[in-house]
């Protein structure tokens, strides 16, 4: 008897120091890592997350709306063909996998940059808004990379010319904005490659290409 | 009369155990309420607000995120639902099957390697950077580049799956990707050929990115291959406002 409660007591303080000590340690981890962020910082990320957080809202509603559409149309015993057809049109543009146009803005890049600078552009674009890219005449998509030092830069096994051109969909006073302020990214480059020039253009129609990949993964397999 | 030492002996031993696990336990409670202090000191100050608004907007954003995966599930099913009744709806469901497939909205498994990434313990050097240091997005973006230049097919950083709309960007010392907030060890996970290891660390860029960041400042670069390695969806919004989709031969059916 008298070891049965003992070894209930020993255990329950043992469960009870195991979860103090994790709830230690991530307590501190969390700590740790917001607090090295500058009130300027903290600042950039409420208004990103914010910002972030609003569209992931509006992306819900769209998808309880499109998930209603679905069941009302079976419930009158349709197929809703063109809501799937309207859901896969969607996709496949965001995807890259069909052309799209819009607003936006053309970059020109003249001289020498080695790939990495090309990158952080269009890294840029993305964290600008930007909704799709093309350098030349390649769509990016995940696994297109532009590499090679100053003079052999190549996308996809496609070289690149000098000059060449970045064009990418998005709001066109956001993109010009963002990418040519003060200590942006042009600035950026302009310092770490001095002779060579970029030049950011406000278009009011631009057609991008599909990617000419599948997207398929050769390795990959869905998990359910 | 009776001795201390005798009264001890006469304590059960179950008794000493469990005295010796509440010490312990006293101990640790006061380590948790003194870490507690100064936590709330510093949410008296004036950028306290702004860490409350971050971990409210970080729970908002994974609620979001779950909801979107919830939503995204119920409308296949849906969507498959009408399947057989006619050959042009599986016409349609297999293309977006493959779409979604394409674009990162659904997860993978596979061959692969996943790298990890954290930053330096060495001293800054007089006169030196800290950022030089630390983990950036540079250094994030150099790796997922390389393992795209040998062959992956799918990517994620600390569970963010990198698609088409993916940007990795510098916030203080953490990095945002998919605009979440992520925090070091960065786990970079690549599925692809059995080989990915062998082909990102024979290529120039690696060896290049492990000089100038491994070997010059002590950046921990370290690798494992869990078989299968994991990738998962994309949670985020796939909801176009600038671009629309553009007639084209090769558009969808």
């Amino acid at each position: 008897m008298h070891r049965l409660r003992s070894q209930l007591s020993i255990s329950a303080v043992a469960l009870l120091l195991g979860l103090l000590v994790v709830l230690q340690l991530r307590g501190q981890q969390a700590a740790s890592t917001l607090s090295g962020l500058s009130t300027q910082e903290l600042t950039v990320l409420v208004a990103n997350l914010d910002d972030h957080n609003e569209q992931l809202r509006n992306e819900v509603a769209g998808l309880e709306a499109q998930l209603s559409d679905i069941t009302t149309a079976q419930l009158r015993g349709d197929t809703s063909v063109d809501g799937i057809r309207r859901d896969l049109a969607r996709v496949r543009a965001w995807a890259g996998l069909d052309p799209v146009t819009g607003e936006g803005v053309t970059i020109t890049i003249s001289g020498p940059i080695a790939g990495p600078g090309v990158e952080d552009l269009v890294n840029e674009l993305l964290t600008a808004g930007a909704e799709a890219v093309a350098v030349e005449g390649v769509r990016v998509v995940p696994g297109s990379v532009v590499a090679g030092p100053p003079g052999l830069l190549s996308i996809e096994n496609t070289p690149l010319g000098d000059p060449f051109q970045i064009r990418a969909i998005g709001s066109r006073e956001g993109l010009t904005g963002s990418l040519t302020r003060i200590g942006g990214v042009v600035a950026q480059l302009s310092a770490t490659y001095p002779s060579a020039v970029v030049t950011v253009t406000p278009v009011d129609a631009l057609v991008l290409p599909a990617t000419s990949r599948t997207l398929q993964p050769a390795y990959g397999t869905p998990r359910l | 009369m009776t001795t201390v030492g005798q009264r001890l002996r006469a304590v059960p031993s179950w008794q000493i155990t469990l005295g010796i696990a509440l010490l312990a336990l006293g101990f640790l409670i006061a380590a948790q309420l003194a870490s507690e202090g100064p936590r709330i000191r510093y949410t008296s100050q004036e950028r306290s607000p702004l860490v409350e608004t971050v971990n409210g907007l970080q729970a908002q954003q994974q609620s979001l995120k779950d909801r979107i995966l919830t939503l995204r599930a119920q409308i296949q099913q849906a969507e498959q639902r009408g399947q057989g009744s006619a050959v042009v709806i599986r016409q349609i469901n297999d293309g977006l099957e493959k779409a979604r497939i394409a674009g990162g909205l659904i997860p993978l498994r596979g061959s692969g390697v996943v790298f990890q990434l954290e930053d330096s313990v060495k001293p800054t050097a007089p006169g030196g950077n800290n950022d030089d240091y630390r983990v950036s997005a540079r250094d994030i973006r150099t790796v997922v580049e390389e393992l795209w230049l040998a062959g992956a097919d799918a990517i994620s950083v600390n569970g963010e799956r990198l698609t088409t709309s993916t940007a990795i960007l510098d916030i203080g010392a953490s990095v945002l990707v998919n605009s979440a907030f992520l925090a070091q060890p960065y786990q970079i996970s690549g599925i692809g050929p059995k080989d990915l290891y062998d082909r990102v660390s024979a290529s120039q860029g690696f060896a290049d990115f492990l000089r100038a960041r491994s070997a010059t400042y002590g950046l921990q670069v370290s690798f494992f291959q869990p078989n299968p390695v994991n990738v998962p969806a994309f949670a985020g919004t796939v909801t176009l406002r600038f671009a629309r989709p553009a007639a084209s031969p090769s558009a969808a059916p």
